[in-house]
């Protein structure tokens, strides 16, 4: 690009309107935004792309932390899909993702549309819906296991009140994982409250024109309401899919040995946890979770790309 | 995101959200209905509303009423409903039987070493995404973004290697050295989001009169971002308080523990004191409760800043 020719006042810097040597500026202006950002930059080369990169070379060797990696070729892929525990993770994880996904998005919509109507004490609801998202992850899993623990907790102490025998909860091979998606509904305080500020975004003429027009409150949900939030909705939406396929903690700290009752437990990182750290099978971890990066790709390019269908943006350019 | 008219008043909309009753906008039919259909519906609301907010507050009243149990009526049934006598003794023997100071006290440094950090650094890189135009400046910053998406295992392994032959396993250094390179990309995006708001023509006039870029940085716009700045730190706290995974996976020793691998380790040695596990789990949510009633606004926007942008 020749330079020479480019005399303009500069974008937003001058408005003063004076003719500056524009080129002279911007090349300022570009060296001090690389150097304010370069602790970014070290950081990203050495903490992402850097073992990002890594990760992609052991996932094709063998390696167990001492001496070098050894190159194995396609073997751990090959190993992964004769694994039958590895199939058994993967199904969990999506057993887990692909329910508490929609559930949590539709159970903290409804509670936010629920605030967002005129009610008396709705600073009250608002503070204990959210104040379960706030306790520590270790507790809330403590809180749990303590509630649900098949012989003395409340819940099946209450569900013998009215006869039914409750289930043994974590420690069920068939209950287990819909026990940790009710955890996780517990804590949906923080979407819920960006979907109460979204709500509160919404211009009130907007509904008025829509009821003047004869939309019920059906209607106005489906026409008004969500198309004016859909933006949020998609990045909670992209937020917890990405959380939940890394869901690792709750059950970690719960079942023992990890992955138990049976492998019911067992999700892709618990089992990722396992080869890596407990049996030091580096490589073979490492193609595991490069296939998780695949994964989180394609789902998270698959939402952006059919957005536009149902993400409305009020203005384009952004 | 929002229109442009709109878009100066979204910030304050978002911080009412917790703050302050907004009344909502539905329609307004004709007013004899209205009043009869508001009645009706109000207690239809209020019914929905009240056996909710029971099942959401079920478990932390059942946790801090077991938390002062004897072990024995914790294990009765029926259940005991109203604990009697309250057994306070059960904190301090708890406290006596594991580190749990020591354990706080890890949590705190490690806390305040990486609150410093994230201070630092994501002031800085906020401030050459937000205050200084460039080229592809919005391309770097989506690519920041992306890195959100990144699943933490597909960097975990080389990481651990590398910090090993550094010899920083068993401290909290993986944990903290990272936030000082910016990488706490959510205090980034906020403090970015926030600098924004700042008249550009503050710079330009410090410019003029010949101010360095540091000097704007650090007299001109930190001083007007601390309620941002606030909002970074409490976050950055709650997230250490809260962290399970960094922890477990470089330190070992117990002497080491911050309090999440501290309260996990209770479940563990005392299963069969249930009054314990409790006593421990209250122990780490009521600072972070308080914490919370202290500090309402500051938190609600700090999550809405965040969560607004698409």
């Amino acid at each position: 690009m020749s330079g020479t020719t480019t005399i303009r006042a500069t974008g937003g810097a001058g408005k003063s309107g004076r003719v500056t040597p524009s080129r002279l500026i911007r090349r300022r202006q570009t060296r001090l935004g690389l150097l304010f950002i370069s602790p970014w930059i070290i950081g990203f080369c050495v903490f992402y792309l850097y073992p990002f990169f890594a990760t992609l070379y052991y996932s094709f060797t063998s390696f167990t932390g001492v001496g070098n990696p050894v190159l194995t070729g396609l073997a751990n892929f090959d190993g992964l899909i004769h694994d039958a525990i590895f199939r058994t993770a993967l199904f969990n994880t999506f057993y887990y993702t692909i329910i508490e996904v929609p559930f949590s998005t539709a159970v903290a919509l409804g509670l936010a549309l629920l605030l967002n109507m005129n009610v008396r004490g709705q600073a009250i609801y608002r503070t204990l819906f959210y104040i379960p998202s706030i306790v520590p992850v270790v507790a809330s899993s403590l809180i749990f296991v303590w509630i649900f623990q098949p012989s003395f907790g409340i819940v099946n102490s209450l569900l013998s009140d009215i006869h039914v025998t409750g289930p043994s909860w974590f420690f069920s091979a068939t209950w287990s994982k819909p026990t940790f998606i009710l955890l996780g509904l517990w804590g949906l305080g923080q979407p819920m409250v960006i979907y109460l500020a979204a709500l509160q975004g919404v211009p009130r003429e907007m509904y008025e024109v829509a009821a003047l027009e004869g939309a019920g409150p059906w209607q106005r949900l489906r026409k008004v309401t969500i198309p004016m939030i859909s933006p949020v909705i998609l990045f909670n939406v992209i937020i917890s899919l990405v959380l939940s396929i890394q869901y690792f903690t709750q059950a970690q700290v719960i079942e023992s040995p990890p992955g138990s009752p049976g492998t019911s437990t067992m999700f892709y990182v618990t089992y990722y946890y396992q080869q890596a750290f407990q049996d030091l099978h580096l490589g073979y971890a490492s193609a595991m979770s490069f296939l998780l990066f695949i994964l989180v790709l394609i789902i998270t390019v698959i939402l952006l790309k059919t957005s536009s269908r149902w993400v409305y943006y009020e203005n384009e350019q952004r | 995101m929002s229109a442009p008219g709109r878009a100066g008043s979204m910030q304050p909309a978002a911080s009412q959200a917790l703050a302050e009753p907004v009344p909502a906008p539905p329609s307004r039919p004709p007013a004899a209905r209205r009043k009869r259909r508001k009645l009706g519906a109000s207690g239809g609301k209020h019914t929905v509303l009240i056996v909710l907010s029971a099942m959401f507050a079920l478990p932390l009243a059942w946790m801090i009423g077991t938390s002062v149990k004897t072990a024995q009526q914790a294990l009765t049934l029926p259940v005991v409903w109203w604990p009697h006598p309250f057994l306070w003794s059960n904190y301090p023997q708890l406290f006596a039987a594991l580190p749990y100071f020591r354990f706080f006290l890890n949590t705190f440094a490690y806390a305040g070493i990486t609150i410093v950090g994230v201070c630092i650094s994501s002031s800085l890189v906020a401030y050459g995404f937000s205050r200084l135009r460039w080229p592809g400046r919005d391309g770097v910053f989506y690519v920041m973004l992306m890195t959100l998406i990144l699943p933490f295992v597909c960097t975990l392994i080389p990481l651990f290697v590398m910090y090993k032959r550094f010899g920083w396993i068993g401290t909290y250094l993986p944990l903290e050295v990272p936030t000082f390179f910016g990488s706490s990309v959510f205090s980034t995006f906020l403090l970015r989001q926030f600098f924004m708001t700042i008249p550009q023509s503050l710079s330009d006039a410090a410019r003029i009169d010949g101010a360095s870029e540091f000097y704007i940085y650090s007299r001109i716009i930190l001083p007007l971002a601390k309620p941002a700045m606030a909002t970074v730190i409490l976050f950055q706290f709650i997230y250490c308080w809260n962290d399970y995974l960094g922890p477990l996976v470089y330190i070992s020793n117990q002497n080491s523990y911050p309090l999440s691998l501290g309260l996990a380790l209770i479940l563990g040695d005392y299963t069969t004191n249930w009054a314990w596990v409790m006593a421990g789990a209250t122990a780490a949510t009521v600072p972070i409760v308080i914490l919370f009633f202290l500090t309402q606004r500051t938190f609600i926007q700090g999550i809405t800043l965040t969560g607004q942008k698409g």
